[in-house]
């Protein structure tokens, strides 16, 4: 059965992830996790260090291979065991076109100006031209509340301002989707805010989210579905307002007790 | 012993000359060192064994012989089958000897930029070659500056061995004008500072390149 042409219909799920397996060696990360992401929908992903939340978002752009299972992005499979060498290429190139990833630790281009980090993908993939991309840059760069940085290289910023050009580089490609791997885990604590205040209004905008954080609170307020992992599996998943304050499960009771605590 | 610099100013046409005739074999060496280098540095940390192996083979064989011997064996050993003029042979023996040691540096710094700026990029929609050319690449070159200078550095002093093949370049010139005027060490002391002169040059554009690149680190 062919899912390419698959139309896109709104009640195509944005993401869709079934039955997914991953493991490192001997060591399994995921075992059989099923996600299904609606449009406009904010997912958090919590769990302990280890519990396979992050290479179960970085298989969504497929920067982690999965063995076993599969990734739908609105309907198109992300993994495509089929595709082999360059026209496996194609294929991810251009899903990961549509799909924007921030990182723990950023990953800036340090050798590129801030303008240059957020329009380098528009001005090389899709072609725009020099003026048009950094009207569009400076549009980004406003969005997150950087504009006057535009022509400073990234080791000049600091953490909380990095980060935003980061998101600000992945919103450049107007993806379908976000994908947040702990992007508030490597910063110090007063520069949280800004990074969270900036999803906060990608949130309010419905754009469609996977946020695999540690912060409670934030993905407490922010998220639509929350999903606990422990082990490569999921032990409880439901509205954040019942997981974070009345969850059924033991484990997911006791790792939000250490976790509230620390 | 008395200095007599008169036959130096006699024969200074002729040491410019070769002065010239070296620094254009320094520039084109340059180039073929560094493209080269480069190319040789992505293909042996990019491409699989088979093509990466020999090109490893290349840059040993050129690291652990002699740069004079190198240089008789493509002139002399080559001269058994094809005449190549003494100066193309210069610039290839040269060009290939420092293409070696610059690949080297290169396989390091490209090494050292990291696995992060490859997923940001691939993540971003960039493919594998893509990657490499605008972001691994230009990274690794700006981290290559220090010692890439030195090794420019070292080539500029290196041409001098080219004499031994017959280029015509600083060193062989002053050869000419020793025998014909038997004031060796006016010359040698008057080529010195010319060398020393080009090099200075040489450092000053270095660290110039590496401030100007010191905050895309």
């Amino acid at each position: 059965m062919s899912t390419e042409n698959q139309t896109d219909t709104p009640d195509t799920p944005m993401v869709e992830i079934r039955d997914v397996y991953k493991r490192f060696g001997d060591l399994e990360v995921l075992k059989g996790i099923n996600l299904t992401v609606n449009r406009g929908k904010i997912i958090s992903i919590i769990g302990p260090s280890g519990s396979g939340k992050s290479t179960l978002l970085r298989s969504v752009n497929h920067l982690e291979v999965i063995e076993k299972g599969s990734i739908f992005l609105e309907g198109v499979q992300v993994n495509r065991p089929d595709l082999k060498g360059l026209a496996f290429e194609r294929h991810i190139n251009h899903i990961r076109q549509n799909m924007g990833m921030v990182f723990q630790h950023f990953n800036l281009f340090p050798h590129l100006s801030t303008i240059d980090n957020v329009t380098l993908a528009p001005r090389k993939l899709k072609g725009m031209e020099a003026k048009a991309a950094r009207e569009w840059g400076m549009e980004l760069l406003n969005r997150v509340g950087l504009a006057e940085k535009a022509d400073v290289f990234p080791n000049w910023l600091s953490g909380g301002q990095k980060q935003r050009v980061a998101i600000a580089r992945a919103l450049a490609m107007k993806p379908k989707v976000m994908l947040f791997d702990e992007a508030t885990s490597a910063l110090d604590p007063e520069l949280v805010e800004e990074v969270n205040l900036v999803m906060r209004s990608l949130a309010e905008e419905h754009m469609t989210m996977l946020i695999v954080t540690h912060e409670m609170g934030f993905a407490r307020d922010v998220s639509d579905w929350a999903m606990f992992m422990d082990g490569g599996v999921v032990v409880e998943e439901c509205a954040p307002q019942k997981l974070f304050s009345n969850p059924d499960q033991e484990r997911t009771r006791n790792f939000l007790k250490k976790h509230l605590q620390g | 012993m008395e200095f007599d610099f008169t036959p130096v100013i006699t024969y200074f046409p002729t040491l410019l000359q070769g002065l010239g005739v070296g620094l254009l074999v320094a520039l084109v060496v340059a180039f073929m060192s560094i493209v080269g280098g480069l190319l040789v540095a992505v293909i042996s940390v990019y491409v699989n064994k088979v093509v990466s192996w020999p090109l490893r083979f290349f840059i040993w064989l050129f690291m652990t012989t002699p740069l004079l011997l190198q240089l008789y064996f493509l002139y002399f050993g080559l001269g058994e089958w094809i005449l190549i003029p003494a100066i193309l042979v210069g610039i290839l023996g040269l060009g290939f000897h420092y293409m070696a040691y610059n690949a080297d540096i290169f396989i390091a710094t490209i090494k050292a930029v990291s696995g992060g700026q490859y997923e940001a990029s691939r993540s971003l929609g960039f493919g594998h070659i893509a990657t490499i050319f605008y972001i691994i690449v230009p990274q690794a070159l700006i981290r290559s500056i220090p010692q890439l200078g030195n090794n420019m550095i070292l080539m500029v002093k290196d041409t001098s061995v080219l004499s031994a093949i017959g280029v015509a370049e600083l060193v062989y010139a002053s050869q000419y004008a020793i025998s014909v005027t038997f004031r060796p060490f006016e010359f040698f002391i008057v080529i010195a500072v010319m060398y020393y002169v080009v090099n200075i040059f040489m450092e000053l554009g270095q660290a110039w390149l590496e401030r100007m690149t010191a905050y895309r680190r």
